[in-house]
């Protein structure tokens, strides 16, 4: 019994296991049953127009990780589209725009970290908040009407420019997941951010400032929401009000999928990007199945109930086992309170 | 109780207490000063039409604000709520064009909300998740059904005589609409079971101190599903009324609504830790957010700068709130200190109000005391 359970207790324990066989399985699913799910070119142009959601869910799973929560990312992306592209329009160098876009990002990042930090408000709050002056701003930068046409060809090719066989856009995010993962893996800061999701007391018996690692982390996801603006903004040369309303939910879920945890501390980037992944199959496999996308909420909604619950019974059922077999180096140890 | 030596300091004193206690009487007087200035600025503001349009959309969000109320003060956050609204909104008009009677539509309606409210608080309190991230999700999984089912398409062709009653377009006698009377009716009823009830008492219990509440013999689990289902039905009256205010149901009707209960309910002294908050100061955080809107709209501001200014006010709302606190907890240990010997009332008198969350505090001291003893979770 004790040697069964330490072998699951060790399967349980290996990181991504879930997400990794979820996406492999769903994969393989639609790749039996839609012949059309395999066409390379079909694939590129979903994986494409995910670019944006997979940016932001890296920031929302560092901000996670760090005990936060970021409502505004998807709100902060249209902006930034908004704010880059209008900047190109107007015959701002490219370098220029990008800036913009990705500086209008960073600032709304800036802003949520010190007010949640620094007033120490509610994360939630503050973030939904910040959400509705970003979205209500992208309504008034655009006069309620789409805004399109950059004549700057340099600005369009930041998104569309292929790469051996991806696009620029996707290379991107896919340094920006590596990068992410490799910051919080090696790295001080990495190691600072799920001390203080694990717990701001003990992250401040250890000498960290507490409030300065989560600004940053804050500042990070702005960052990558503003750089999604501008990827989004170069791709589709056009942006409306109410672009990427609705992405944060994507994100959050895309990161529960991917096993990060809410209480705070404990995830990895990979993983959530892995979520993402797995969302935009569904999102493509359900497409070509005929089913109509506007039940696509309802899915991301089920997806975030489904990941949380399944997530929580398997580390109860890891760290169950786990005790029994103490050797587990993988589970992180059971704090109390944290977990509720 | 504090009498000190000369009655013109303490009446000034006992002024103070008492408008610390209570932020909607300050607030209150803002909105008193803005309507002077506007109606002079303005002279659109003071119509009869302008007042009728802003009462009855203050209406939606006064059911929305208080069932957010009773969800904060148990310690929970309903995100749902916008969603929700739309969805029964939805049901209900849906109920109406398929041929079927009001009653039987808007008993729908309410088993929708009732029903979703009922989920939340099992998804929160059985499975555990996070009170946000289950609300998150059913935001989502409400609002997707509403487009999925409408297709995009808004329902229209279901309002009748009465209904333009229920949504306060007809008007029943002088300025008197239906929603004004139901309003009242909710708000007295949610009023006195907060305040005058056992069962009342408890969801401060649990939103204050859950472990406490839990050694008290509180069921937690089951009063916290009730502020959940409180909250969802008043979800489907809000969506009830707002089908007839608006007499058509685009599928998006609901969108954002969520932030205008929290900020409408934080606003009134609701306090995201729980344990806090009080029916009067939901509806007067409606009135604050109503009127507001109406001044942009009216002053030539572009409405497009609403969604701002209302995620604006939602975060000094909330950083408001924090401040008060902050105050509260201040000048009471200053009270104490500087009348510990003379004035302080007995310990037991403080400690007996310490459940006793009166929406009228009788008195200065003994109101401003406890609140800050109830959570002394938030001021550490």
């Amino acid at each position: 019994m004790s040697t069964a359970g330490a072998r699951l207790s060790r399967v349980l324990g290996i990181e991504g296991l879930p997400i990794v066989t979820a996406l492999v399985a769903v994969s393989a699913y639609f790749a039996l049953t839609v012949p059309a799910f395999v066409d390379g070119e079909a694939m590129r142009y979903y994986l494409n127009e995910e670019v944006p959601v997979f940016i932001i869910t890296a920031g929302m799973a560092l901000v996670i990780i760090a005990g936060g929560i970021d409502l505004s990312v998807g709100a902060v992306l249209g902006l930034s589209a908004g704010t880059s592209l209008l900047a190109s329009m107007h015959g701002a160098d490219t370098v220029v725009a990008v800036l913009v876009g990705v500086g209008t990002g960073a600032a709304f990042g800036l802003l949520n970290g010190l007010v949640i930090v620094k007033l120490k408000l509610n994360d939630f709050i503050v973030t939904l908040g910040t959400l509705n002056v970003a979205a209500g701003l992208l309504v008034v930068l655009t006069d309620h009407v789409q805004i399109t046409g950059t004549q700057d060809a340099g600005y369009l090719a930041i998104a569309n420019t292929s790469v051996l066989t991806v696009t620029s856009a996707l290379l991107v995010a896919g340094i920006i997941v590596a990068g992410l993962q490799f910051v919080l893996v090696k790295s001080a800061f990495g190691r600072m951010v799920r001390a203080v999701g694990g717990g701001t007391a003990p992250a401040l018996v250890a000498g960290i400032d507490a409030g300065r690692v989560k600004v940053w982390a804050y500042v990070i996801s702005g960052t990558l929401a503003g750089v999604g603006g501008v990827l989004l903004a170069s791709r589709l040369n056009s942006v409306q009000p109410g672009m990427a309303g609705g992405y944060e939910l994507s994100a959050i879920a895309a990161a529960v999928l991917g096993g990060v945890s809410l209480a705070g501390g404990r995830g990895a980037i990979w993983q959530a990007a892995a979520g993402c992944l797995l969302l935009a199959t569904l999102k493509q496999g359900f497409r070509l199945m005929g089913v109509d996308p506007l039940v696509f909420s309802i899915i991301i909604g089920v997806c975030i109930l489904v990941g949380v619950i399944v997530d929580r019974s398997v580390f109860r059922l890891a760290v169950s086992l786990g005790s029994s077999a103490r050797s587990q180096a993988a589970l992180p140890p059971v704090q109390e309170g944290r977990i509720s | 109780m504090n009498r000190a030596s000369t009655p013109s300091h303490a009446a000034g004193e006992a002024l103070r207490r008492r408008v610390l206690a209570d932020p909607s009487i300050g607030i209150l007087s803002l909105l008193a000063i803005a309507s002077i200035v506007m109606s002079i600025v303005e002279p659109t503001f003071a119509t009869e039409g302008n007042v009728t349009n802003i009462v009855n959309t203050m209406m939606t969000v006064s059911f929305l604000a208080i069932g957010m109320t009773v969800v904060l003060i148990a310690g929970g956050l309903d995100l749902s709520v916008g969603a929700v609204m739309g969805l029964c909104a939805g049901v209900a008009a849906n109920l109406l064009t398929q041929g079927l009677s009001m009653p039987v539509a808007f008993a729908g309606a309410l088993a929708v909300g009732a029903g979703i409210g009922l989920a939340n608080g099992l998804l929160i309190t059985k499975l555990g998740i996070p009170d946000f991230i289950a609300t998150l999700a059913m935001m989502g999984i409400a609002g997707g059904v509403l487009l999925y089912w409408t297709a995009g398409v808004p329902i229209l062709g279901y309002m009748n005589q009465t209904y333009y009653y229920i949504g306060g377009l007809t008007r029943i006698a002088g300025p008197i609409t239906f929603p004004m009377i139901l309003v009242v009716v909710i708000a007295v009823a949610v009023g006195l079971l907060l305040g005058r009830t056992r069962f009342g008492m408890m969801f401060y219990a649990v939103g204050s101190s859950p472990t406490g509440a839990l050694h008290a013999g509180v069921r937690v689990d089951r009063v916290k599903i009730a502020a959940y289902v409180v909250s969802g039905l008043m979800a489907a009256v809000a969506g009830i009324h707002i089908a007839g205010r608006t007499t058509t149901v685009p599928p998006l009707i609901g969108n954002g609504y969520e932030i205008t209960a929290i900020a409408a309910a934080v606003i009134g002294g609701a306090s995201l830790t729980g344990g806090k908050g009080h029916v009067f100061g939901a509806l007067v955080g409606a009135l604050t957010l109503t009127m507001t809107r109406n001044i942009i709209n009216l002053t030539g501001v572009e409405s497009s700068w609403q969604a701002v200014v209302t995620g604006l006010v939602l975060i000094l709302a909330v950083a408001a709130n924090q401040a008060w606190t902050v105050l509260r907890a201040r000048s009471r240990t200053k009270a104490l200190a500087k009348g510990s010997a003379a004035t302080s009332p007995p310990l037991a008198s403080r400690t007996s109000r310490v459940h006793h969350p009166s929406p009228t505090p009788d008195d200065g001291v003994g109101s401003d005391a406890p609140a800050a003893e109830r959570r002394p979770e938030t001021i550490a």
